[in-house]
């Protein structure tokens, strides 16, 4: 029994080690009001991380987001997501068809994202379809969504009810 | 009567100016310019540190304050809107204070000691502490 658990436990050892991860500190998500071009802000400073069996995560400060317009960048922080109270936005999830992918091939996948948003205090389920292009062992992670705001208590009606979300992550 | 219409007429053009100022301002009002600003001077540790100790704490200390960090770089890159990027070495080697440039610092290189002035915009555990909107001091 002692034996079976030390191979388990090696075992256990070696997938952990087995797992690749590929992280930046520096992707790219952009948003816009999908009813005025004017509302429209990005923040580069998105740290994430990609894992060859499937997990990702994005982390991302809520005052990174620069705005065109410095007064509506104000009002964005204190009005409406309120970045001293919440200063931070996660996405934790995975890529479902992670086996479709291969790391170690150029080429475009399809990737299927299921996962988890909280933002402004709020968690949600959110599933989308993006793609991962592999470059020289290296990928990229694109996707784009809409998010409704309301679903993160969230009130910017007089401005708008939805975001149109773009995540470039270019993984190091 | 008269009278009435010079009231409806006035207030119409009081409104009509203070609409037009009230938008003018909303699209010309300018960003920080942390340049002009003075900042909390601090090494990229300290900082850390606060922020790994206590980050209700430090938020409260930090968050849009103007920063002068100075520190060892431990890499340069270039996001991808063209602005350098340098991350800032802790003694935890997964941690850095990552500083991103507005103006372009000239050539920067890992293991320089750089002192950069930013914008602090928050925490990212097991990960960074994020400054933005920069200029290189020395």
């Amino acid at each position: 029994m002692k034996y079976f658990v030390t191979i388990l436990l090696s075992m256990a050892v070696c997938t952990v080690q087995a797992q690749k991860a590929f992280i930046t500190r520096n992707a790219k998500i952009t948003f816009v009001a999908p009813k005025d071009d004017d509302v429209k802000a990005t923040n580069n400073e998105v740290t994430s991380r990609l894992t060859d069996n499937g997990q990702l995560m994005f982390s991302l400060l809520i005052k990174s987001f620069r705005f065109e317009y410095a007064e509506m960048q104000e009002h964005f922080n204190n009005k409406y997501l309120e970045s001293n109270k919440f200063p931070r936005a996660d996405f934790k999830g995975l890529v479902l068809n992670i086996k479709d992918v291969n790391f170690t091939k150029n080429g475009k996948y399809k990737a299927t994202v299921k996962g988890s948003l909280t933002m402004h205090g709020v968690t949600k389920e959110l599933n989308t379809i993006g793609t991962i292009e592999v470059t020289n062992g290296k990928p990229t992670a694109v996707a784009s969504f809409i998010i409704v705001l309301k679903d993160f208590n969230i009130d910017a009606a007089s401005v708008t009810d939805k975001a149109s979300i773009t995540v470039t992550a270019q993984y190091q | 009567m008269k009278k009435v219409w010079k009231i409806v007429v006035a207030v119409a053009i009081v409104s009509v100016i203070a609409g037009g100022s009230f938008a003018w301002y909303v699209f010309n009002k300018p960003h920080r310019d942390v340049s002009r600003e003075k900042g909390l001077e601090l090494t990229a540790q300290k900082i850390y540190d606060e922020f790994k100790a206590n980050e209700e704490a430090a938020n409260k200390k930090y968050l849009d304050k103007a920063i002068q960090l100075t520190g060892e770089v431990a890499t340069v890159s270039t996001n991808q809107d063209g602005n350098v990027v340098a991350d800032f070495k802790t003694n935890d080697s997964l941690f850095v204070i990552n500083c991103t440039f507005k103006t372009n610092p000239g050539a920067i290189k890992p293991g320089d000691r750089i002192t950069f002035k930013g914008i602090c915009t928050g925490y990212i555990p097991d990960a960074n502490v994020v400054i933005n909107e920069g200029v290189l001091v020395k």
